[in-house]
């Protein structure tokens, strides 16, 4: 669970990082409420998670932005506790909420701009620091942007305190060990109970944005990352060999990731046309690819539609095997993981958002004292198909039952209502 | 053996990165500032919601094993 964060405040840090403002001179504000249900199978019903964000940004002065955020994620729902060949069996309730605050200062040049932010989030069983700088600069005739970002993390991960055993003897954590989280800054051991693991993450990023034609632009990015430290879920325990301790992972995991996307304005439909394609790849075997196309139409002077559409998929990582093949063979060298973001798996997307934007054509206010108002109301649905890992003729269980999203079409939706100002 | 595999790949990735980087940077390199209208267009920015681009990412994220990627935002008329 805990893990959601992880990937949330990177993801957050290199958004800080990146936000330097563009072609905004406004002082703004924005506030969105997202909610991601995915259903799953078994009594305790399917996953929750509503994640309201707020962020405000300023001028001071005509070369300094300071902005600040908030977010959350109030997360409740099932999950499974073992990875086995039936994921029903161990299905539990829980519940989380999760905090995250962050802010930055941006320095503006003519044709450049540097931001410096940093954030810092905690839950029960996790916390995380992250210190980010981002630069940004427009080449000369301003058809050519470079950016470049960097940010480290410094998260701390609460563990049962396992001592010297070796993997197959670790225990995982229940819910009803204390993790002693006096803020985000103090973390204390409670020896023979629980323990905090470090986890350092560091990543870069390089983007190249460019005009072709007055109605061409692309953009092009290099991601890299690199994670030390403890990266299983504490709390999953894997069927191996007829026992079952907690999940173990590698303590470093390396991923570099490239993007390339691409925006053609249609100027006779007054609508746009977006493609992008992203190949990932890193040390744990992961290889991806994701393809996305969208179509942006005017409807009138205040309405934007956008539809979309996403594949994606993923070859599994080196050592993961279906539960079958843990429970029969045992693990993979030291490591054996129940976790379905490293297993083989396909993903399909499909929405839509509707958007309302309000502004005067005279160049005063809207809405009181607003310069701007757009108001976003945006759906998604999921599917999600898990593969198998390993050859479906050595193995009598299959895998339809190894997870609590197996076996089912349309797994999961988002619903988005959002909320931007400028004034 | 997951670095050694994992350098082959990069270097693949490094290779696509250089054709990529190029193509962007070889385009039309004249666009006039009086044809900017449409790339100035909200339609043509990227990561032009970061609150949405951050939610997106947070979901997938959690049902994928990979990440990162999309880039930092900007584009469009670089009219700023």
């Amino acid at each position: 669970m805990r893990l959601q964060l992880t990937g949330r405040s990177v993801l957050l840090a290199i958004a800080v990082a990146g936000s330097a403002p563009p072609a905004r001179a406004d002082d703004r504000i924005d506030l969105t409420t997202t909610w991601y249900l995915e259903r799953r199978r078994g009594p305790e019903g399917g996953l929750s998670v509503v994640h309201p964000q707020l962020d405000f940004e300023v001028d001071a002065g005509d070369s300094v932005t300071i902005g600040a955020g908030y977010s959350a994620d109030v997360v409740s729902g099932a999950t499974a506790s073992v990875f086995s060949v039936d994921a029903v069996a161990s299905a539990t309730p829980f519940d989380d909420v999760r905090h995250e605050s962050h802010a930055s200062i941006t320095l503006k040049g003519s044709r450049s701009s540097l931001t410096v932010g940093g954030g810092a989030a905690a839950e029960r069983d996790y916390t995380s620091i992250n210190l980010a700088v981002a630069g940004k600069v427009d080449l000369p005739g301003k058809n050519t942007t470079l950016g470049l970002s960097y940010t480290h993390n410094f998260d701390h991960v609460c563990d049962r305190d396992n001592g010297m055993a070796v993997a197959l003897e670790r225990r995982a954590l229940t819910g009803l060990e204390t993790c002693k989280v006096s803020s985000v800054l103090v973390i204390d051991d409670t020896p023979g109970s629980t323990i905090w693991h470090d986890l350092d993450i560091e990543t870069a990023q390089a983007t190249l944005t460019q005009n072709l034609s007055p109605t061409l632009a692309l953009q092009t990015s290099l991601f890299g990352q690199v994670l030390r430290g403890f990266q299983a879920n504490p709390y999953r325990r894997v069927r191996v060999a007829g026992v079952e301790p907690q999940e173990s992972l590698p303590d470093v995991r390396g991923r570099v990731a490239l993007m390339v996307q691409a925006n053609k304005f249609l100027p006779g439909l007054r609508s746009a046309v977006h493609g992008s394609v992203r190949g990932y790849s890193d040390t744990w075997g992961v290889n991806s690819l994701a393809l996305e196309m969208a179509y942006s139409q005017y409807a009138g002077d205040a309405l934007l539609l956008r539809l979309r559409g996403r594949i994606y998929q993923q070859t599994e990582a080196n050592f993961f095997k279906d539960a079958f093949f843990y429970d029969t063979e045992g693990p993979a060298g030291a490591f054996f993981t129940g976790d379905r973001e490293l297993a083989p798996i396909r993903n399909v997307l499909a929405g839509g958002r509707l958007s309302y934007i309000g502004f005067n054509e005279e160049g005063g206010t809207i809405w009181g004292v607003f310069d701007e108002v757009r108001l976003d109301l945006k759906g998604d649905l999921l599917l999600l198909d898990e593969l198998p890992a390993n050859p479906d003729s050595l193995n009598p269980a299959g895998i339809d039952s190894q997870f609590l999203s197996s076996g089912q079409l349309l797994d999961a939706f988002v619903l988005q209502l959002a909320l931007h100002t400028a004034f | 053996m997951g670095w050694r595999s994992f350098s082959s790949r990069m270097r693949v990735l490094a290779v696509g990165s250089i054709v990529a980087f190029a193509a962007a940077g070889c385009g039309r390199h004249a666009v006039r500032a009086s044809e900017k209208e449409h790339l100035a267009d909200r339609t043509m920015r990227f990561d032009a919601d970061e609150h949405e681009s951050a939610a997106d990412d947070h979901v997938l994220s959690n049902r994928e094993g990979a990440s990162g990627g999309r880039g930092t935002g900007g584009g469009g008329c670089g009219c700023n």
